[in-house]
């Protein structure tokens, strides 16, 4: 019998996003019951999720009791180790963004950047102490640090709230994961220039020994990333469909293709609009385009100029490509793990 | 994956016999050299606490150590030697007359990215002689490089000779805090290899040093330099005052008001040093432009100090070293003198070199470092120098020139006891052979002639002795001379003498 493949989603604060971020993809969870943990992606069925604690996804994937993960990436870079087993698959599934940064209390006004703290280091050492940093993320903040010059320090590897390390007076500053920046405020901590250690967000990773011992679940995590990577792929796009009159197909794409930009991924897609009443001699034609976003507003004024009307407008879903090249990616690591 | 093989940390190697043999008769011949100048052995621990790496070694090292918390209690590996050879000398050597020479060798550890070349475990095997100053010294350490490079027979070696002193100088005329002058070391190197990236190295430290991140715009400077006009206690008190009345509190952290206003004030009147940081920078690619050999780079370094304003005194000292050194005989060298050469430790002070292969790879390197003793908690200055080659590369460029010459010390004779029966005796014949300096194996396995002759055949043992009832009962052991593949029966009083008399008459190698 094939062993189903075994997926941990991150509990508490991510788990809303992650489940979302599913269902659109396509890959919806269905608890098996609400106060359970483990749960079922209704069009997978031999896939099993189990939902833990972002923070121990990355050592459950490591250690090969789940074969993929989905968890924060500042996680993953604090717990990598270079004979892991893990694999980053995604990087950024596009939420759960945060910032891991370094916040000294707001009534150090003399410090601005991370260039004080490294001279503020020095001279604390000098008068016979060590700046004391209050952090979960050690090896990240360390090597952080050392690369900015900040040699003199310790850190204290606190697992409870840090925010209040520095009022309480059992640390000098943290490093810490925000957001918003709101818990830092509340807590009179500020960030400094130059001070963000990481940017994080959510990220699928896998455990490479375990996919490339069991083909039923190679195939499973393909057909996940299949679904993740279009979605990811589709979601800055929109198409947008106008209809242009012109004498044919060719004056028409010519108009459109003159603006480069707007070509759409390989080019507009052009077709014939039959008109509703026989006396409407006019020809008019169907332009779609697949444009980013932020072009939006350009390719409808651009349009209108190429003698557009009632343009509209929709929501790419999915773009799959020639191949998932996330899959490609992964195919490579298991036959060559070690680069 | 789930075999129990257990896989070797990357970036460490694990030495095989071959290779060990060659490296313990390397270890061995470089310490002879190093007591011809009266260095003696010392040893110090691997394990180090961390604070004696940081205090001086600087920060590439820094964030390049393996450092961890055991109990609590901050640790590392040591990244290199000479800052353990120091702790050790002023923990018990201080009282000894003065130069104490020291040799070393052993393994350090550094966390950087593997290569053909760089490993993360790799053996230092150097001197250091503390308690001297000057060109003699300075002189007397190079010309044990050279004579360790000459007892290796590595040829097509380069020299090159620095003074970090002429940088020194100039950084304290230009009045830069330590801080400061510690970073313009730091990216000496960098500046020297890629003097295209001169400016924005010069943008990169000033920003760390401050520059321009407090602009002066309106009120910040009309206030600041009202505040400047009281002087720093009175200003730090009004600032502080100030603050307080607008319902800031500058309380809640580990520094006090005071603290945190007086160094905004600080801050606010200190200098742009942007302009500091483009002249030492300039400054370290003048020294670079001028490298080269020493009949040509000495006079026009001299020249560059002067332009720059600085005594010739770095000039002088490495003429003067260079002087002495070739007075020390020895293979004439490929020199190149460039006061740009910084060495990746940030303890050095006065003259420095590197000791490259003829690919390229540095495979030697030191200098002088006249603070470091008195960094380290000795009870007054005292003079330095020292150096170190990397073993692992030093014994590259030996093997890819095949100049290894190592004695063989590999095994002469097996000694197979024909029945269990027959150990006793052969043990004591081994004994014997051995006492006579002849390397021998003993058949502990008790597997039969045949088996045995194929082992001595691909260990290449070129003796086989064998020893059973027959044997013992004519008082004779069978002598088998594996390349001539002929069988002698030798009386058993003989037997040491015909096995060294094979020995030395060339069948085999002499035994070392």
């Amino acid at each position: 019998m094939n062993a189903p493949l075994r997926m941990a989603l991150p509990s508490k604060g991510m788990e809303d996003d992650t489940v979302e971020f599913l269902r659109a993809c396509g890959l919806p969870v269905d608890r098996l019951n609400p106060r359970q943990y483990r749960a079922r992606v209704r069009t997978l069925p031999d896939v099993e999720v189990t939902f833990q604690r972002a923070g121990d996804i990355f050592a459950k994937v490591d250690e090969g009791s789940v074969d993929l993960g989905i968890t924060g990436y500042d996680v993953v870079a604090e717990f990598r180790r270079e004979d892991d087993q893990v694999s980053v698959l995604l990087p950024e599934l596009g939420y759960g963004r945060c910032s891991l940064v370094l916040a000294t209390p707001e009534a150090w006004i003399d410090v601005s950047s991370v260039h004080d703290l490294s001279e503020i280091a020095a001279s604390t050492r000098a008068a016979g102490r060590d700046l004391r940093i209050a952090t979960k993320y050690p090896n990240l903040t360390r090597q952080f640090l050392y690369d900015h010059g900040v040699n003199y320090f310790s850190l204290l590897e606190s697992s409870g709230a840090l925010e209040a390390a520095p009022a309480l007076g059992s640390a000098d500053l943290i490093a810490d994961i925000t957001s918003s920046g709101v818990t830092l405020r509340e807590n009179r901590l500020k960030t400094v220039a130059g001070g963000t250690i990481l940017h994080s967000e959510a990220c699928l990773i896998a455990n490479r020994a375990e996919l490339a011992r069991s083909s039923h679940k190679l195939e499973n995590a393909r057909l996940m990333l299949e679904a993740m990577e279009a979605y990811l792929r589709a979601r800055p796009y929109l198409s947008v469909t106008a209809n242009v009159e012109g004498g044919t197909a060719e004056t028409v794409a010519r108009r459109v293709i003159a603006h480069t930009d707007l070509a759409g991924l390989q080019g507009p897609t052009i077709a014939r609009v039959y008109p509703k009443s026989a006396d409407d001699d006019a020809d008019w034609y169907a332009v779609t385009v697949i444009v980013s976003r932020d072009r939006l507003q350009d390719a409808v004024d651009t349009l209108r100029r190429a003698g557009a009307a009632d343009i509209t407008a929709t929501q790419l879903s999915y773009v799959f490509q020639s191949k998932a090249w996330s899959y490609e990616a992964l195919l490579r690591t298991i036959q060559a793990p070690d680069e | 994956m789930d075999d129990l093989e257990i896989q070797r940390v990357r970036g460490t190697n694990d030495v095989l016999p071959e290779e060990r043999l060659v490296q313990e008769e390397a270890r061995a011949r470089l310490g002879e050299i190093f007591g011809l100048y009266g260095y003696e052995p010392i040893d110090t621990p691997v394990l180090e606490p961390t604070d004696l790496f940081l205090r001086k070694a600087g920060e590439e090292i820094a964030a390049r150590m393996y450092s961890f918390t055991h109990w609590n209690r901050n640790l590392c590996l040591r990244p290199e030697f000479t800052a353990s050879i120091i702790r050790a000398y002023v923990n018990h050597l201080q009282d000894r007359p003065i130069p104490v020479r020291l040799r070393y060798a052993g393994p350090t550890f550094r966390y950087e990215k593997p290569g053909l070349v760089r490993h993360r475990q790799f053996t230092e095997v150097g001197v250091e002689c503390i308690g001297a100053e000057g060109a003699a010294a300075d002189a007397e350490v190079l010309a044990v490089a050279r004579h360790g490079l000459e007892a290796m027979q590595v040829t097509g070696a380069r020299f090159v000779v620095g003074h970090l002193g002429a940088v020194f100088e100039l950084l304290s005329q230009l009045g830069m805090p330590s801080r400061a002058q510690s970073l313009v070391i730091g990216v000496m190197e960098h500046v020297s290899r890629a003097p295209g990236e001169a400016e924005r190295v010069v943008t990169r430290l000033a920003a760390m040093l401050g520059a321009a991140e407090e602009p002066d715009s309106g009120e910040d400077g009309a206030l600041g330099e009202l505040l400047h006009s009281f002087g720093p206690e009175r200003a730090a008190r009004i600032a502080g005052d100030l603050l307080e009345r607008a319902n800031f509190s500058l309380s809640g952290g580990s520094r006090s008001p005071s603290e945190i206003v007086e160094r905004l004030l600080l801050k606010w009147y200190r200098p742009d040093p942007t302009p500091a940081i483009r002249r030492a920078v300039d400054f370290i690619g003048e020294l670079r432009a001028v490298a080269g050999p020493p009949v040509e780079a000495l006079p026009a370094l001299r020249r560059v100090l002067a332009d720059f304003g600085l005594h010739d005194g770095p000039v002088l000292e490495v003429e003067a070293a260079l002087e002495y050194f070739d007075r020390y005989a020895g293979v004439p060298l490929d020199i190149r003198v460039d006061l740009s050469l910084a060495r990746g430790l940030r303890y050095y002070t006065g003259l420095v070199f590197e000791v490259y292969d003829d690919e390229g790879n540095q495979i030697a390197g030191g200098g002088r470092y006249d603070d470091l003793v008195r960094a380290l908690g000795g009870r007054g200055p005292t003079p330095a120098c020292g150096f170190s080659f990397g073993l692992e590369r030093l014994l590259a460029a030996v093997q890819r020139a095949g100049t290894v010459a190592s004695p063989d010390r590999s095994v002469r004779a097996l000694v197979v006891p024909v029945e269990s029966s027959d150990y006793g005796e052969v043990a004591t014949l081994a004994a014997e052979l051995r006492r006579g300096g002849v390397p021998v194996e003993v058949d502990v396995r008790f597997r039969g002639m045949r088996a045995n002759l194929r082992y001595a055949d691909r260990r290449g043992i070129p003796l086989v002795l064998a020893l059973g009832e027959r044997e013992r009962a004519e008082g004779v052991v069978a002598l088998r001379d594996m390349s001539a593949f002929e069988e002698a029966r030798v009386a058993r009083a003989d037997v040491v003498r015909a096995v060294l008399a094979r020995v030395r008459a060339g069948t085999t190698p002499e035994p070392a």
